[in-house]
């Protein structure tokens, strides 16, 4: 009956009550006058008038009829959309894919880019990182340069500092072992965050520097998580300890729920404090600790103006610096909003456009709602006469129409979340992969919000328009017998022919980017690695460094592994490496020279920094690349004999200049790699992708694992944070992970919770964002195609129906067949001509979007342009036949014998 | 016919002064809907008629204001009916209505009532 049954209908009752009983007061008062029963009632019923209207009246007063009419209207809307099933389905699958396209896409934006921080007032927080000679510095700070920065910055209200402890780190939990990250953070990160512990407290600052008081060097902050799942959320937990790498901590604090720091490091974690030291007195590199630096801005303060200030500060910052090398490459300081530095401005830039795709195709879809609304009106024209004839005025036939269309939206709207929801589980990896999104990808209460925005703009967008030009029409020509081609269909079809025409465009927009798109993943397919990546499974472990304080982990922990998974039955070769090539791990060792002076050679080496890894000599079989000078690693390079190096293509280039002769390395003593032994470079191999597929290789250094003792300097670089196992099978993955997992467990626990995965898939991942949206916009750009094909021929479709009594006889007067088709195909050629040449304005001006995308092409390759557009219009002249083709077999007679 | 005879010397209600009249005889206590019509005519020495399609109309109207509000009881002939009492917000607003009323009934007398040589004037 209306939104609110049982109230509405209780008031309607106690109106009929209402009027009844005055009626029967009446009729008593008569009879009392001396009137009989039945004439009393005759007149109290004239005098009383029509009930129906004096309660219609009425009711009106109430202020809620329009709710009873929505009612109706509702009503009506649905059996009229019974009516024409065919109708119905084509408009709700156009929107459903236009709102589910656009529905998903938020959803990822809403996740990647709208997240709020677990932290107070987020956009306050700044990163601080100095910078140089060579750019920005990554790696961090020494605490010396942060505590001026404290005492002399007023901008910046409170500055903190933390380290990302890159080793993997265990914590005995009441169930065992659990792999946990464990940041060390200075005593004011919580106070910089504005976060503060649930239970117990935070660390306590030495003075005022923010370094913690060394008799809590050994207290430790748990996560709500770690708290829950490792000791079954005990409320008694404070001053208790727990063993984190198996040493002893006192539990200090509990953080509240949601809480974690840093916000991509994953959880769960733990904090431990950082108490500064001897080694923090100094600024020397190598041997002052590195630390992150976040800050919080005071109240009204920009970015920019913090930056300035603290580039003052740093230039006397800078004097302190005895090393003149090491000055030169802390020269400034660059200042970039926490939240900002979570999602690189690529990501952000892809993820705005995908989402702008995906709008383009929630567009093309309200077009083509609002073509078929149209066609749909033209056809209605003499039931909304009707209507209109019989007194309903236009607002109200504006408004069941409107209703119409917002059903339809509804119905759509609902479909389409089920399409987003689809479309997010076949994209879950790569959104992982792309985003770090661990959470479920499940719509909340801004997407459901945007969906419900969008479903009712959708239904104003479809037929508003249609329902404003049935409004208009005039009643009577629509009324007349036979008024078929009447002004206001020509019209009509004007109208239609301008939606195709924007939609062709649209289209074409779409298609451009999915275009460059496919060409640049063909390109990045094609790029040639440097190795074989076929059968090749990783494992990427999880090392328990502690357990091997003082002891030797390449020969208790690696050799012996190594030497076992070569044994296992179907195994080829298996190697260590400290990242395989590709590796997502984020964990990279730098090389760089210490070379001074100005000679071109000197300079050269200053400027070099190579990615170093430790590899088992096995690599060369598991991965198949090639030697272009001297050999590989071999069996014979064991601890005690000659430490050996090998260098790739890239090194020679930037050691010995672009004109070196490879073979002029052989032989070079690069560095010292333990007392008094200097490693000779004994090879040169072929450039390999290391980063990313589309990144040029960088120079590397490589060095033998079994030459790598506890006395070499980097020795708990290259062994302690992360290694991977790479393992040449032909056997399939499913059968030999679990067992290379078994083989694992039985060396070291904890390694059984390693990740494994393959080469393919490890490049597959590095395509990144160009595979992500090469399939995304692959995807709305096919919709898009579809559905101006579907637009194309059921406006045409439409015309010939129209038309049919004229072609019919233009054909009986003596017009060729062929010139009837050709009348329908030309409407057809100018639609597309127009739309394409819309569409490529269109697509010159977006395609720069996608220039962060695009690897191997322009963004206005003419070749793309082109291929698209003839798809474009061979669909759009197919679409066109049939039409054309039922045109040319118009039967004269049939056609005038209806008239 | 014979009602339309009846009701040929009848005034017709001005536009805007049913309110006051309604809200005028709820002052005196209050009553339902057909009681209304009885008193309005009875006081009005049977010259005034409301009909039944504007009354309730309006009565919906007036409650919906917050002017009067309604209960159901009995007659004392023991019919239900609907019992609408006068609120003090309807107080208020029948004290400016009268006011009002007063106002035009002056203006429109200065004018109906002023000697004829002022016409010829």
């Amino acid at each position: 009956m209306s939104f609110f049954p049982g109230r509405f209908a209780r008031r309607k009752a106690e109106l009929d009550e209402e009027i009844q009983a005055h009626l029967e007061m009446d009729i008593q008062a008569r009879m009392e006058r001396g009137e009989s029963a039945e004439e009393a009632r005759a007149q109290a019923m004239r005098e009383l008038g029509n009930v129906a209207l004096i309660e219609d009246v009425t009711r009106e007063m109430w202020g809620w009829v329009w709710l009873e009419r929505v009612g109706q209207d509702l009503r009506y809307a649905i059996r009229q959309l019974k009516m024409s099933p065919v109708f119905t389905v084509t408009v709700v699958a156009t929107l459903a894919l236009g709102l589910g396209a656009t529905a998903a896409m938020f959803t990822v934006v809403d996740r990647v880019l709208l997240r709020p921080l677990p932290y107070e007032d987020s956009r306050r927080l700044v990163e601080i990182k100095e910078a140089g000679r060579k750019g920005v510095v990554e790696f961090g700070t020494p605490f010396l340069d942060v505590q001026q920065w404290h005492e002399r910055s007023h901008e910046i209200q409170e500055i903190a500092f933390y380290s990302m402890n890159k080793h993997v780190s265990f914590l005995d939990g009441s169930a065992g072992s659990t792999q946990v990250n464990a940041p060390e953070v200075s005593a004011n990160l919580f106070a910089v965050l504005a976060v503060h512990p649930t239970m117990g407290r935070g660390f306590d600052g030495r003075g005022n520097d923010g370094s913690v008081v060394p008799e809590q060097a050994q207290s430790i902050i748990l996560s709500d998580p770690v708290w829950r799942e490792a000791y079954g959320g005990d409320e008694k937990i404070l001053s208790k300890t727990v063993k984190l790498n198996g040493k002893p901590y006192v539990v200090l604090g509990v953080m509240p729920r949601g809480f974690t720091f840093p916000f991509d490091a994953g959880s769960p974690a733990v904090w431990v404090p950082i108490v500064v030291g001897d080694a923090d007195a100094v600024r020397k590199k190598h041997v002052a600790p590195n630390y992150q630096v976040i800050g919080r801005l005071r109240t009204g303060v920009s970015v920019a103006s913090a930056e300035s200030e603290l580039k003052v500060i740093q230039g006397d910052v800078v004097k302190a610096y005895s090393d003149p090398d090491d000055r030169e490459l802390v020269t400034s300081v660059k200042l970039q909003r926490y939240d900002d530095t979570l999602v690189g401005s690529d990501l952000r830039k892809a993820l705005l456009a995908l989402f702008g795709a995906a709008s383009v195709l929630w567009l093309i879809a309200c077009v083509n709602g609002a073509s078929l609304m149209l066609a749909r009106g033209a056809a209605r024209q003499r039931e909304i006469a009707v209507r209109g004839a019989l007194g309903a005025s236009r607002w109200r036939i504006v408004q069941q129409l409107a209703i119409e269309g917002l059903v339809l939206s509804a119905i759509a709207s609902v479909l389409g979340m089920g399409l987003a929801m689809v479309m997010l589980k076949l994209f879950e990896h790569e959104l992982t992969m792309q985003f770090h999104i661990h959470e479920k990808m499940v719509a909340n209460v801004s997407v459901i919000g945007l969906l419900v925005g969008l479903t009712v703009a959708s239904a104003l967008l479809c037929s508003m328009w249609p329902a404003i030009a049935a409004a208009r029409a005039s009643i009577e020509p629509a009324l007349r017998q036979g008024g078929t081609q009447t002004n206001t269909s020509r019209a009509h079809y004007r109208t239609r022919t301008l939606l195709v025409v924007a939609q062709i465009a649209m289209s074409l927009t779409l298609l451009v980017g999915c275009g460059l798109l496919l060409r640049t993943i063909y390109t990045l397919r094609h790029v040639p690695l440097g190795f074989r990546t076929d059968h090749v499974i990783v494992a990427n472990m999880t090392i328990p460094a502690y357990k091997f304080a003082g002891r030797n982990m390449t020969t208790e922990l690696y050799q012996p592994l190594v030497d076992r998974v070569n044994h296992m039955p179907g195994v080829q070769s298996a190697t260590l490496m400290t990242e395989v090539p590709l590796g997502t791990t984020g964990f990279k060792m730098t090389f760089t020279f210490g070379d001074k002076g100005h000679s071109p050679a000197e300079l050269r080496r200053q400027d070099l920094a190579a990615e170093f890894r430790a590899v088992g000599p096995e690599m060369q079989r598991v991965f198949g690349f090639s030697m272009l000078k001297g050999r590989f690693f071999n069996e014979g390079d064991t601890a005690s004999s000659q430490p050996v190096a090998i260098v790739n293509r890239a090194f020679v280039k930037a050691y010995l200049g672009e004109d070196g002769d490879l073979g002029k390395i052989l032989g070079e003593n690069l560095f010292v790699i333990s007392k008094g032994k200097r490693a000779v470079v004994v090879g040169v191999f072929d450039d390999e992708r290391q980063v990313s597929v589309a990144q040029s290789s960088r120079p590397e250094i490589e060095v033998s694992i079994p030459q790598i003792t506890p006395g070499t300097g980097f020795y708990f670089g290259a062994e302690g944070f992360v290694m991977d196992l790479a393992v040449r099978t032909e056997q399939s993955p499913s059968l030999i992970i679990p067992e290379l997992r078994e083989l694992m467990r039985s060396a070291s626990p904890e390694l059984s919770t390693s990740t494994f995965t393959t080469m393919g898939q490890i490049v597959e991942d590095s395509y990144g964002s160009q595979q992500l949206a090469a399939r995304l916009l692959m995807l709305f750009g096919g919709a898009a195609l579809l559905l101006c094909v579907a637009g194309i021929y059921g406006l045409l479709a439409y015309l010939v129906t129209q038309r049919s009594r004229e072609l019919g006889l233009r054909i009986a007067l003596g017009a060729q067949r062929s010139d009837v088709a050709w009348l329908v195909l030309r409407q057809a050629c100018w639609m597309l001509t127009v739309g394409c040449g819309m569409g490529l304005m269109l697509a010159y001006l977006t395609s720069l979007l996608l220039g962060t995308f695009l690897y191997g092409v322009k963004p206005h390759d003419p070749w793309t342009m082109g291929a698209v557009t003839i798809l474009l219009l061979v669909g759009g002249l197919a679409a066109a036949y049939v039409p054309a083709r039922r045109a040319a077999m118009v039967n004269p007679m049939e056609v005038l014998r209806a008239e | 016919m014979i009602g339309r005879k009846r009701y040929q010397n009848r005034i017709e209600l001005l536009q805007g002064t049913l309110d006051m009249l309604i809200l005028q005889t709820l002052q005196w206590g209050p009553n339902h809907g057909y009681g209304i019509v009885q008193a309005l005519r009875v006081n009005s020495g049977e010259v005034l008629q409301v009909e039944t399609g504007s009354l309730y109309p309006a009565l919906h109207r007036l409650e919906r204001q917050g002017w009067v509000r309604s209960e159901w009881k009995q007659t004392e002939s023991n019919q239900r009916a609907k019992w609408y009492r006068i609120t003090a917000t309807g107080k208020r607003q029948l004290a400016l209505d009268l006011s009002r009323w007063q106002q035009t009934v002056e203006a429109i007398g200065s004018i109906m009532l002023q000697p004829p040589e002022g016409e010829k004037a």
